[in-house]
């Protein structure tokens, strides 16, 4: 525990701004991202990049922080009043890197697997053969099409919008690519078919996690704010928090 | 001018103005990715329904295009936000770009009109000359701005507000 931190001796004042800085630079953050995940994951969509090799919007808890607000981060850890979300963390941040090494096991897999290429290879020409303006020909990203299919079976990509190219390929296609990876003997699976599921398995992992740890801090944001008199979010937006907001 | 059925569009070169591209980039980081509080800077694609339309209507186009303009238009919109969001911000602008097989057409600035520049801008510019290029494949410019869909129509180049696209029904 660190010198600053409370103890039941000296406990912040009402209205403490050190606890104000928690609530708005990490508790509101933290919440407003595991929200995001949650909804996400319920759709099984991990957002995951076979470039980084990593899941775009789920992330390790700190970098939800802005990194202006490190320094906010790094005390409410160290704080007793926070006891217990350090773990909590870690617990959450391990989860997403095993998802994240899952999905990458399943597509390194997948793409090296003869049979995946021969099925996008004959789906592809099936779907040529029919080309017109809404099966725009795909030839030009044939190279890139297995990489994008294996992200779409990872990211577990129902419909595509109407505007993409790879629309009505996906829409034609998919259950047969899906079903290459998830059909066929639950008691002698592919490698692939194992990866797959192993998927479902971690992300449902993180989910839990992730539930879990949103509830938590949703607790804990509204017994601070109770507990110090300190409104939820700040009353004032000042000019420059309001147009143009980051993304994350 | 109101958009025709779909049908009518199909086989034809779309060409994209930067505001499009926002939007489009602006939806589904709203929708998708649940970005809520970037609802506020939508401004015509606010809903699922308008979306839709908008979607189906660029879907029936073959070829889609733009100009490294808008890139740099795109650009200049993400720096002004905050910095800890332009990389997500240009992942999706990549995605969106990658999905629709989006082509790029430079037109160098000397091949400009320069009343024309100074009048309108480079970026409009080089969309109008994009369609005027592309006349073949009866080129269309989809654009934000109604003072660029009245420029085309004096330049006899088909253009649409989304405005129209959103608004009007597509069978």
């Amino acid at each position: 525990m660190g010198v600053m931190a409370s103890n039941l001796t000296t406990l912040p004042p009402p209205h403490s701004k050190r606890i104000e800085a928690w609530i708005y630079t990490v508790l509101n953050p933290l919440i407003e991202s595991l929200r995001r995940e949650v909804f996400l994951l319920e759709k099984g969509n991990l957002t995951w990049r076979s470039y980084s090799r990593k899941c775009e919007y789920l992330q390790p808890i700190s970098e939800y922080i802005d990194f202006e607000h490190h320094p906010n981060y790094e005390d409410f850890l160290t704080d007793s009043l926070n006891v217990g979300f350090e773990e909590r963390f870690s617990s959450h941040d391990q989860a997403v890197v095993h998802v994240e090494n899952v999905a990458g096991r399943f597509f390194d897999t997948i793409m090296n697997e003869p049979k995946f290429r021969d099925l996008i290879k004959r789906s592809l020409e099936e779907y040529e053969a029919a080309a017109t303006v809404e099966h725009p020909s795909l030839i030009s990203m044939q190279q890139e099409l297995p990489k994008a299919i294996a992200e779409n079976l990872v990211n577990r990509a129902d419909a595509l919008p109407a505007h993409y190219a790879m629309h009505k390929f996906w829409q034609g296609h998919k259950d047969s690519l899906h079903a290459m990876v998830s059909d066929g003997d639950p008691l002698h699976p592919t490698r692939e078919q194992t990866w797959f599921r192993a998927i479902d398995k971690t992300t449902a992992d993180l989910k839990a996690c992730s539930d879990e740890l949103l509830k938590k801090l949703l607790d804990h944001r509204s017994h601070l704010c109770r507990t110090f008199d300190i409104p939820f979010a700040p009353i004032h937006l000042t000019k420059s928090q309001s147009p143009n907001e980051p993304i994350a | 001018m109101s958009p025709s059925p779909e049908k009518d569009w199909q086989g034809r070169l779309l060409i994209l103005d930067t505001g499009v591209m926002r939007e489009l980039v602006l939806f589904h980081a709203v929708q998708v990715l649940r970005f809520i509080k970037l609802k506020r800077d939508l401004r015509f694609i606010k809903n699922q329904h308008s979306y839709q339309k908008c979607v189906q209507f660029m879907a029936g186009f073959r070829h889609k295009t733009t100009s490294p303009s808008v890139v740099a238009e795109l650009h200049y919109w993400i720096r002004k936000t905050d910095s800890p969001g332009h990389l997500k911000l240009w992942n999706r602008v990549y995605d969106e770009f990658n999905n629709m097989n989006i082509a790029e057409e430079v037109v160098k600035l000397t091949d400009m009109d320069v009343n024309q520049v100074a009048r309108f801008g480079p970026v409009d510019v080089s969309l109008i000359e994009i369609a005027r290029r592309n006349a073949e494949h009866s080129p269309c410019i989809l654009t934000v701005e109604n003072a660029l869909c009245g420029v085309c129509e004096k330049a006899n180049i088909r253009a649409l507000s989304i405005e129209e696209v959103t608004l009007t029904a597509l069978r």
